[in-house]
């Protein structure tokens, strides 16, 4: 029997406010170091993380999807071609590029640069910021499931009403 | 695999919509970013051929508002159906929190629904997904065709699970919103059950619970034990009935709909939508390596958003 804590980590990912403020701290980091324009931390299912730096008109989550798509067709690419996985992915643009980093085996690394530095000094600094997050997420992984924050009580009922209203046919 | 951020005050959830091909999934996903209230939805990003056929998929996110404190949000997407896209199909489904099997009412279409319910079962089955557990529901497409199958047959063929069914006229935008609503609200039923410590294993309770608004009968109190290991027990049994939100759920009101077409047009000004094109080389050098073709359309679709 599984339990339902197991149950629950197995089904979704919860992401606390403590957890996303060390990651924040890597990823300011990284964009100073690497002197980028915006990062942008994508779960594999496309749904964005966090992000720092200036992402201004970019849709974000339109982007985070495509940024999970493109990692997993990549993936598949390595398969068929017999590797593991390309950790690293790379897209040049004529104004901004975007490098996309594999973290651990479930979040992508979003980079957008532009000529202000160099693509040696993103994958640089990517990479000693890929293995912070790494070490973060080893330790939510490993950290017995918090008592504290959860969902409200209220969130079913909640839930009932916002469809009702949102989708009046 | 839905994802609650607390940090962002969100969360996001997965829906796919599956099927076999011209089954009307797009159109779908055209009709809810039509009629979704204005705001709510992003633009509609299709990775299609030149002939709007669907290559990788098709996205449109949505978000349904505050949801007690917390922004709700969920990402739509649809497969290409076309049976030699397994590769992509598959890599869309992965991560998957509730489905949308869109079936094609028209005669002779029944292969191709039984072939690609059989394809989304081994695909779930790759990824370790349960059908009785994942939420899934049935849209009976192409209800306006002259040539159909019955309900009864779709049902009999289809309905495995006991799940909830909707017969849908897609293209003219009727059987839309009830199919999503149901879904959407599966999936959230089931993520407040995890919260509330409850058995994940039963679902479709839930499902009855908060379509209620839709299938008319309710039926409040299914276990889900009549629903796991009877596959073909439910649809031959009047249980199944109640749970079919068929006819009522579409009321064919011209006047509703026009209504809501005039507010979608002003949703479409300044969320242009985003169908791209001419990319059907990508397609010819690569059939077997679907994927890769995909990929490269895709890296132009990423320039796109961030304003190359
Ligand atoms: N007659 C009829 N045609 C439909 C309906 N829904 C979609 N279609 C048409 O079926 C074709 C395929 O639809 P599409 O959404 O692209 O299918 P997909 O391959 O599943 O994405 C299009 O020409 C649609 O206009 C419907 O309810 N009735
Ligand atoms: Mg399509």
């Amino acid at each position: 029997m599984v339990s339902d804590s197991d149950h629950l980590r197995e089904k979704r990912v919860v992401f606390y406010k403590e957890d996303v403020e060390k990651i924040n701290e890597v990823l300011i980091e990284f964009l100073k170091l690497s002197d980028s324009k915006c990062n942008i931390l994508i779960d594999k299912e496309g749904h964005m993380v966090t992000k720092a730096g200036k992402t201004g008109a970019i849709d974000l989550q339109s982007v985070s999807a495509l940024v999970a798509g493109s990692y997993a067709a990549t993936r598949e690419m390595a398969r068929l071609l017999g590797e593991d996985e390309f950790s690293v992915l790379f897209h040049q643009g004529r104004k901004d590029s975007i490098q996309l980093t594999l973290v651990g085996d479930r979040t992508i690394l979003a980079t957008v640069f532009d000529e202000r530095t160099t693509i040696g000094m993103v994958r640089l600094y990517a990479k000693e910021a890929s293995e912070k997050l790494e070490e973060i997420f080893r330790a939510i992984l490993e950290r017995p499931p918090q008592e504290g924050e959860d969902l409200d009580k209220n969130f079913g009922e909640d839930a009932k009403g916002a469809l009702d209203f949102f989708f009046v046919d | 695999m839905v994802q609650i951020n607390f940090s962002l005050k969100e969360v996001n959830c997965k829906v796919v919509y599956y099927g076999p091909g011209l089954s009307g999934k797009t159109t779908n996903l055209e009709v809810v970013h039509q009629k979704a209230p204005k705001g709510s939805v992003g633009d509609l990003t299709s990775i299609a051929t030149e002939g709007d056929r669907t290559l990788f998929f098709d996205f449109l996110p949505l978000n349904l508002g505050q949801v007690a404190g917390m922004k709700t949000k969920f990402q739509i997407y649809t497969v290409p159906g076309q049976v030699y896209y397994n590769s992509t199909r598959k890599l869309v489904l992965q991560g998957a929190d509730g489905v949308v099997f869109v079936a094609d009412s028209k005669k002779g279409k029944m292969p191709e629904n039984l072939e690609s319910l059989e394809n989304l079962m081994e695909n779930f089955r790759e990824y370790g997904m349960d059908p009785e557990t994942t939420p899934i529901v049935l849209q009976y497409n192409k209800r306006d065709l002259p040539e159909i199958y019955t309900i009864e047959e779709m049902d009999a063929e289809l309905n495995r699970w006991n799940c909830l069914t909707f017969e849908a006229v897609a293209r003219d935008g009727n059987g839309v919103f009830p199919t999503l609503k149901a879904l959407a609200g599966q999936v959230l039923e089931s993520l407040n059950r995890q919260h509330s410590g409850g058995s994940v294993a039963q679902r479709r309770p839930a499902a009855v619970a908060v379509g209620a608004g839709v299938a008319a009968g309710g039926g409040g109190g299914q276990q889900s034990a009549q629903a796991s290991p009877a596959v073909s027990v439910g649809q031959a049994t009047g249980r199944a009935q109640p749970m079919r939100a068929t006819g009522q759920a579409v009321p064919m009101q011209g006047g509703v709909r026009v209504s809501a077409k005039n507010q979608s047009i002003s949703v479409a000004k300044n969320k242009k939508k985003n169908r791209s094109k001419g990319m059907l080389w990508v397609m010819l050098g690569f059939v077997a390596l679907a994927g890769a073709g995909a990929y490269l359309h895709f890296s132009g679709k990423l320039a796109a958003l961030l304003g190359q």
